[in-house]
């Protein structure tokens, strides 16, 4: 299982990546890898409020439905449109091209909270 | 993320959340060889069985629709019914007729419920020769089916392989020839390396096939055999979508406690020239008063799967809900079968609505299947 040591994980295995006063977030390659093929992605829309925790969308795959939920608080100013003809994306680029939204975090700092690479690689570990 | 809802796919759906290493769990023959080839395995129906391989379930089902693939299905019971009154017994206890078909055939069936005539398991009867028949239940229901029937329960004994697609005769007739040219809905016993084996042109996908029932201690080396001719392995999440597409019922969705063979457009499994049979007096009722609901197909306006027990709508009024549902790799849209209320007229085309968590789904009326198979497959020039 990747686990890129350039982002913040959740221990509901979302990724969470700060560039340029925004947090852009995904799932995770383990995760993706537990859901099976994607088939449909339930964006948010974009100007939504999402508390820490909350729900961003659902994922579904041959095999079940997941919620997506907030590793930050904060507003959705951008959401990956790709994912609408192409959900395939969260399975075989789940770090890049898979991403699902971007957040103006309300407080950048809320990402120290969440798990590095390292103890993250460890949770999934167990 | 997290799960909000276990999908109703043939995975999970009838069993519930089960520990996979329960004491009773069964296992394949061919555990190891799924284990090898990296398969996610999963409790289904009391076994541990391949929910997918390497390459995930879209990969697998499009190489069955395009190609061949390879299913094991062991988990399906194998109730062997032999001696002179063995015909009888199978009259008398399942729906259809086996005056329909003759030795060296396989027919589909039915075992019913005596009081309302709802369907206790779907079957598939291999009937060997003239006193033999191998009656091949769910893998959960096959102790009910036992008790009704009687016959020695062979399933420990042997591992079933699905070998489905449009080259999957071609590909097979490499490893069992005799196995690769028995008919469609035909039975025939073949030998393979010195070992007794059926063959049966029986399949559970929509596509031509043949399933081969091979003894344990040869069933490695037959699915590797397979396997080396360009077959691909494809698990129960493939199975189900397949099916799906198809329109075939799955046992604890469209049929089951309560739906009987007429709701679910299953009247053909009805030996109704045959004096008697288990749930031959409820069924007789509801032919008269016709059914209370009928199965349909709904095709989405997108690719959000609609699943099993959504309301489907017409107007803001439910009239039905879904049965099964996913996403069809072939139309890529999202498709169900639901059972509609008979006191609304619906007619093919016309516009409904599933509640999918609250969300409005936009959906139309097909009739089964969703695609073509089978003979109007091969008419219309096959998968490619």
């Amino acid at each position: 299982m990747q686990v890129p040591d350039d982002r913040r994980y959740s221990t509901d295995h979302e990724w969470a990546r700060l560039a340029d006063g925004k947090v852009q977030v995904g799932i995770t390659d383990y995760a993706q890898d537990a859901l099976g093929d994607v088939v449909y992605v339930d964006l948010p829309a974009v100007g939504a409020r999402v508390e820490l925790g909350g729900v961003l969308g659902e994922v579904e795959s041959t095999k079940s439905v997941s919620e997506i939920y907030a590793p930050v608080a904060g507003e959705v100013v951008a959401v990956n449109a790709a994912l609408a003809d192409s959900p395939e994306l969260l399975n075989t680029d789940p770090y890049g091209a898979g991403w699902i939204s971007e957040i103006v975090p309300t407080d950048v700092g809320a990402l120290d909270a969440l798990l590095d690479a390292a103890h993250y690689t460890a949770l999934i570990s167990e | 993320m997290a799960p909000s809802e276990s999908a109703p796919t043939s995975t999970d759906a009838r069993h519930g959340p089960a520990p996979i290493e329960e004491p009773e769990t069964r296992h394949s023959p061919l555990e190891e060889a799924h284990r090898t080839l990296g398969a996610k395995l999963v409790p289904f129906g009391g076994w541990l069985m391949p929910l997918a391989y390497g390459t995930g379930t879209l990969a697998e089902h499009m190489a069955c629709r395009t190609e061949a693939v390879a299913f094991d299905v062991s988990h399906l019971g194998t109730v062997r019914v032999q001696g002179q009154s063995s015909t009888d017994i199978l009259q008398r206890a399942l729906s259809n007729d086996l005056r329909k078909v003759a030795p060296g055939r396989a027919q589909y069936t039915q075992l019913l419920d005596d009081a309302d005539g709802s369907v206790v398991d779907d079957i598939i009867v291999w009937w060997l020769d003239d006193d033999t028949f191998d009656v091949m239940p769910n893998a959960s229901n096959t102790t009910r089916v036992r008790d009704a029937i009687g016959g020695d329960d062979t399933t420990a004994s042997r591992a079933v392989i699905a070998v489905q697609g449009p080259e999957a005769r071609l590909r097979l007739a490499s490893v069992a020839p005799d196995a690769a040219a028995v008919a469609r809905f035909r039975v025939t016993r073949f030998s393979w390396n010195g070992f007794d084996c059926v063959a049966a042109g029986t399949g559970y996908t929509g596509e031509d096939g043949v399933e081969c029932a091979v003894p344990t201690e040869a069933a490695r080396e037959f699915w590797q055999a397979v396997l080396d001719a360009g077959v691909t392995p494809a698990g129960l999440g493939a199975r189900d979508t397949l099916r799906l597409e198809a329109g075939l019922p799955l046992h604890g969705h469209e049929l089951g406690p309560g739906i009987t063979p007429l709701q679910a457009g299953l009247g053909w499994v009805v030996g109704w020239e045959k004096a008697e049979f288990r749930g031959r007096d409820a069924l007789e009722r509801e032919r008269a008063s016709g059914p209370r609901r009928r199965l349909r197909g709904l095709v989405a306006e997108g690719r959000q799967p609609p699943r099993d027990g959504a309301s489907v709508l017409a107007g803001t009024s439910s009239i039905g809900t879904v049965t099964s549902g996913n996403f069809s790799p072939v139309l890529s849209r999202g498709i169900a079968m639901a059972f509609l209320d008979t006191d609304h007229e619906v007619a093919d085309g016309q516009e409904l609505t599933i509640d999918v968590r609250g969300r409005h789904l936009a959906a139309h009326v097909v009739a089964l299947p969703f695609i073509p198979v089978g003979k109007a497959r091969a008419a219309s020039g096959g998968a490619s």
